[in-house]
Order: structure tokens, then sequence, then C-alpha cells
């Protein structure tokens, strides 16, 4: 009777089940958020030059965190990219798109930070102590951010933002996802049996697609 | 440009401003138990090379550490050398536990006591563990085993994913299969009795050799030399009914001690995004086993299988998977290296580490002479899976699909084309039959779990206990 008890013991536990150590990367191209307008609310400042709408806001918390100020000296770049999407209020498909990248590389023996920030309109380098970074890295001042013409008169419209420190490259989560489905260097010998090719997956997807991601909302604005 | 010459200095190119220094050298921290040089092995710099600070490889870099699955946090930093303009670059690694569990077998089969009597359902079961980094050293220990009813199957592998800092991966495994099989369909003769099923038991203790080589980054060429000594109990004398006949049972092992010796090369080509829920790519495998009489070899065979699936990206996140395979086996192969129905029918359980856990025939939807193939020189299957998306999580479940999938597989030998089973006619003398499955496709942080029907399909006979065998 043991036999019979056991394989429907077995069986209920997960007779069609079967565990295969697998890979997937969770890292996704940057994408409209699902609900921005459940997002936490933030100060934002707007103004009209002629008929584009400027936004200045701060996201200085994004390096809240003493490892990540730690890392923008370590000698090797730091990115910080901000992505503002104008949102009509209700809706979840965002109407514009403004980037702003900041680039920093801490220069090891003239003890200076190389800043390179990146924004519609306009590019620039400098070279800037601590606070500087922060302050150029970390502050969006009259951000271009959409015509008029976009935007429908008298609806209310909001910044949603999602800022990232050192996000993964589209060509990395590419390797990676290589990486996973056969890890370099560490696959075993056999196309149905490797030794190797799936756990190393596991771990690799908790690979997180940025340092640090903060996201927002501002409040809204009618034109 | 020599190292020495060069000096630091700001470059800005679109997009990036950046600084190139010399390498004074590479420091690596944090490693209690990987070896420094198992470190260094991934970094593709070297002492005196020119490191631009935007160079991608060093964000590889990170990223093949942490692929190697050593490490559960790897960051690269730079600090001043000796003299001005020389960096070293320091690798800051926390390491993690490296066992790990690769595969877990739960199921149930339909199996068949010693004296041949058809039994009810019995559970087998097995997994595979690993040691990732052995002592540190990098080099993989692996370990399995599967086990059913009277059946025993173990392996013990070790894996040095660069063999001497090459760009060789080097395999060996030993092996070890206290195995059995059945044969015929409810009614055979055995050394002249009447029983259910005919038993063959055998033994399998042997080892395998491989190397293996990348091909760019998506191709990758192994080689295998195989040695095992095979120890069969094969009845006497059997007989079973093939379709309106009765002729002798091939156990496909000799009676008695018997030596496999075999050379294969196997070359894998990949470029799925993903391994479990793949979206896009393809995957092709293509292999070649000869047997060496030469050296030894009772088995003179060789077998060709290839491989071919593709996985398509439909609207709102559908995707369509295509598989197919072709095999042959020309020659005199041992029972456990010819294609077996249950590999290629989702409805009976696939043979685990090389052990066959049940005795039932294919199930025979399409009424054919399928029924009468249990192994087979020759296997064609080809599947269609469409997956629809549940689910998408980034902590501990990733993915949740639903599938479904469709296929027509056949597995026959030559007589099947030459001399087809008696009481067979037209269509049905095409070896033949369907596969079918649904369920969910769940990827977790723990691995990635399927939960089909299929299973639980294909406990129900489509057409009695002999699965519409033509019988006198």
């Amino acid at each position: 009777m043991r036999g019979p008890l056991l394989a429907v013991l077995i069986f209920a536990l997960g007779a069609t089940t079967s565990l295969v150590a697998t890979a997937q990367q969770s890292a996704l191209p940057p994408t409209p958020l699902a609900h921005p307008g459940a997002l936490p609310p933030r100060q934002a400042n707007y103004a009209w030059e002629a008929d584009l709408l400027r936004a200045s806001f701060s996201y200085r918390d994004v390096l809240a965190d003493p490892e990540l100020v730690k890392k923008l000296s370590s000698g090797l770049p730091t990115v910080i990219a901000m992505r503002a999407y104008v949102y009509r209020e209700g809706q979840d498909t965002p109407v514009a798109l403004a980037a702003r990248v900041c680039r920093v590389v801490y220069d090891l023996w003239d003890e200076v930070y190389r800043v390179h920030v990146s924004e519609p309109e306009r590019e620039r380098d400098q070279a800037a102590v601590l606070d500087g970074v922060l302050r150029l890295c970390t502050e969006a001042r009259d951000l271009p951010v959409v015509r008029r013409g976009l935007l429908e008169a008298r609806q209310p419209y909001f910044l949603a933002v999602v800022v990232d420190v050192n996000p993964v490259s589209p060509e990395i989560v590419d390797q990676m996802h290589r990486w996973m489905s056969r890890p370099s260097g560490s696959t075993g010998i056999g196309p149905s049996d490797a030794l190797f090719g799936s756990f190393v997956q596991l771990f690799v997807r908790q690979i997180a697609t940025s340092d640090k991601t903060l996201t927002f909302r501002t409040g809204d604005l009618t034109p | 440009m020599a190292a020495g010459l060069v000096a630091p200095g700001v470059v800005r190119a679109a997009g990036a401003v950046g600084l190139k220094y010399t390498l004074e050298g590479i420091e690596v921290r944090g490693n209690r138990t990987t070896l420094s040089r198992v470190v260094l092995r991934y970094v593709p710099f070297r002492a005196g090379d020119v490191l631009d600070v935007n160079d991608p490889e060093l964000e590889l870099t990170r990223f093949r550490l942490l692929g190697t699955g050593f490490f559960r946090a790897v960051q690269l930093s730079l600090r001043r050398g000796t003299q001005r303009g020389y960096v070293v670059l320091v690798v800051d690694v926390a390491e993690r536990n490296t066992i790990v569990v690769d595969d877990v077998w739960l199921g149930v089969s339909a199996d068949v006591n010693p004296n041949g009597e058809a039994k009810p359902l019995t559970a087998f079961g097995g997994a595979r563990v690993t040691e990732t980094n052995l002592a540190g050293t990098g080099i993989g220990l692996g370990g399995a085993f599967a086990v059913a009813d009277s059946q025993l199957g173990l392996r013990a592998r070790i894996v040095d994913p660069q063999l001497g800092s090459s760009n060789w991966i080097a395999e060996t495994e030993l092996l070890y299969n206290n195995a059995r099989d059945f044969f015929g369909n409810n009614d055979v003769l055995v050394n002249g009795q009447a029983a259910d099923y005919a038993i063959e038991t055998y033994q399998r203790f042997g080892g395998r050799l491989g190397f293996g080589h990348d091909l760019g980054i998506s191709s990758q060429l192994l080689f295998n030399y195989r040695l095992e000594r095979i120890t069969a109990n094969v009845p006497l004398a059997a007989s079973d009914y093939r379709g309106l006949d009765v002729e002798p049972i091939d156990f496909m092992l000799p009676n008695g001690a018997s030596i496999l010796s075999t050379l294969s090369a196997t070359i894998v080509h990949d470029t799925r995004d993903e391994q479990f829920l793949p979206s896009r790519g393809h995957h092709l495998v293509a292999s070649l086993d000869l047997g060496l009489t030469p050296l030894g070899s009772d088995y003179p065979y060789a077998k060709v299988v290839v491989r071919a699936s593709q996985w398509f990206p439909l609207p709102w996140g559908h995707v369509l998977g295509l598989d197919a395979f072709v095999g042959g086996i020309f020659g005199d192969a041992p029972l456990f290296e010819r294609f077996y129905v249950g590999d290629f029918s989702d409805l009976l359980p696939d043979r685990v580490l090389d052990l066959n856990f049940d005795r039932r025939p294919a199930p025979n939807y399409l009424s054919t002479d399928i029924v009468e193939i249990r192994y087979g020189n020759y296997a064609a299957k080809i599947n269609a899976e469409y997956r629809i998306p549940v689910y998408r999580g980034h902590r501990s479940i990733y993915g949740v699909d639903f599938f479904g999938s469709f296929g027509v597989y056949g597995v026959a030998n030559g007589q099947d084309f030459t001399d087809p089973a008696r009481g067979y006619l037209g269509f049905s003398t095409v070896p033949i039959d369907l596969t079918f499955n649904a369920g969910l496709r769940i990827d977790t942080q723990a691995g990635g779990f399927v939960i089909g029907i299929a299973n639980l399909v294909g406990l129900a006979p489509v057409h009695g206990p002999e699965q519409g065998a033509a019988r006198p």
C-alpha cells in the first residue's frame, strides 16, 4: 500500500511540475510608467517661454545613499539619467518626454569631477567639486519640456519623473541575456544537460537595472 | 602607444567626458574563499595597459564577474598609482553561497513488478546539486541522483570553466546506473511463461571527458569522449506481438558485460533572449556520436541529432515558439542511446539520467503502429507552443505565462519502413502520434516551474490497456 500512497502524495506535491533552473533578466528598456498619477508628489516650478513649457525641480535625494556619493569618486563614470514624461491627468499614455543625462568622472590626479550634461537644446562640460556635481546632476533648471501645441487647453497635465543612477545600457542587457542563456565560460559539456547553464541566471537576474531608481510626479499644470 | 608615455588627460567625445590612465596594477578585495587569480580571469586588463575610463569592458567586467555566480556584489573603482597618470584598478567582491540545486524531478509512472506484471502508479524522483566554486577555485563540482522502484542513477561531475586560464571548458563525469526497462504491451512470453511485460535489467558504470570552446558570443563547440562498462541481464528468450505476428524481443543490449566507447561533437548556436521564457531568438543544437569499435566498443553505431527552435514575439506580449527535431541512428546502438517515445510525448514521463520509469506505449491518438514502438533508430518531431503572459514581476516571481503546445512526432526503426507490422493498413502504418500540453510556465527566483495537464491526461488510456495495438 505504501507505494501507491507515496505516489499519490508525490503526485499531489507536484507530479506535473518540473523544476528547471532558468534564466530571465528583469531588465527592461525604459518604458512609461504603469500608474503615473499614483506616484509620490513633488514640488516643481513651471514657466512658459513663448509656447515652450519649462520646468524646474530637484531630485537630489537620488544620491541620498552615501555609497552612491562615494561611488562618484570611484574614478569610473557615474551616469544620472532623468526622464520626465508629460501626462494628462487621469491618463496613462504620455504626450511628451524630456530627458536629461549627467555623466560624472572623478579625475584622480587633478582631484576634480569632470561633468558632462546633456539635455534638450544644450550640452555642456564642466569641472566641479562635489557640491557642484550634486547641483549640476540632480537639479533640472528650466528644462524644456513640451510645446503648447501638444497640450489640450484647460486640461491638467503633470510630469512623471524617473531618475536612474547608472542605468544598464540595452547593449549590456542584451549581453546579459546571452550569458544567462549560456553563461560565457561556464557552460556544461552537454546541450541538454548543462551543469552551469541555469543557476547563474538566477543570480544574474538579481542585478538591478540601475544602482538607484527614483520616481515621482509633479503638481498639475493647466495650459 | 607605449604605456609609460600616456599622460592623463580629459577625453571628450559626443555625450561623454572621460579620462585615460596607465594601469599600474589590479587589486582584488573582499574575496575570502575565491582565489584572486580566479577573479582576475574575468578582468581583461593587465598592468601597463592604457585604461580609458569609458571603456565598455569595465562595465562588462562587472557583469562577467556577477555572471560567474560566485559573487552577490561586484564593484570596480580606481585609486591613484605611485606616480602621476597611473592608477590601480580595484575589484571589490562580496561572495555568496555557491551550492545550488539545478534540477528537481518528481513524478509518477506506470511501473512493472519484478515478475513482469503491470503495477499501478509508482513514484520517481531525483535532483541535481552543484557546488559552483569549489574551494574558491572557480571549479564546479556537481552531483545528481534519480531513484525509482528498483532503479538508481548517479552522476558526479567536475567542470573547469576556464581550463588552465584558457578559453577551453573541461568537464569530467562519472556515472552509475542500476536500471531496468520494460518490453511488450500486456502480452509477452518470457522464457516460455506468459507475462504482461519482459524486463531487462542492466548496470552502467563509466565516465566522460569533455572539452568545449566558444565560437563567438552565441556559438559553442563541444567534444566528448565516453567509456562505459555495461552489464545486462537479458531474458534468455522473449517474444511479443508486433501487429498480428509474434516476434522475438530485441533488448538492444547483449547479455553479460560489454563496453561502450564513443566520441561526440556538438555545436550549439543560441541567440535566445532568455532561457525559460524566451520571446525571440533561436536555439540550434547539432550533434554527432560515433561508437569507437576500433577502441574496443561493442556498439558500432553513429547517431546524428539536429534540433532547432525559434521564438517569435507577437502583439500583446504573446510568443509563438516553433521546435523541430530530427535524429537518426545508424548501426547497433545500446538501448539507452535509442530514441524513446516518452521523450517525445508530453503524455509520458521523460527519461531522467537515462532511467526509464514507465512501461506504457505511446498514447496513440492517431491509431497508428506507433503503439508497437518503444525505442527507435529514427525520430522526428515538430512542435508549436503559444504563450500568453499572465504576470510580470521583479521580486520572487519574474513571470507567469499560460502556454498551450501541440506537436506531431514519429519514432521508427528501419523495419517499420521496409516491413510494417501486419494488421495496420494505409495511414496507420506511419508510426506517428500527437502530443500536446497546456498549463503555466512560472519563472521564479527559485527556478522555473512548468505545471501542465499532459501528465494527468496521459494517465487515461485512449484505446484501452493495449492502446489500439492490432492483435490476432
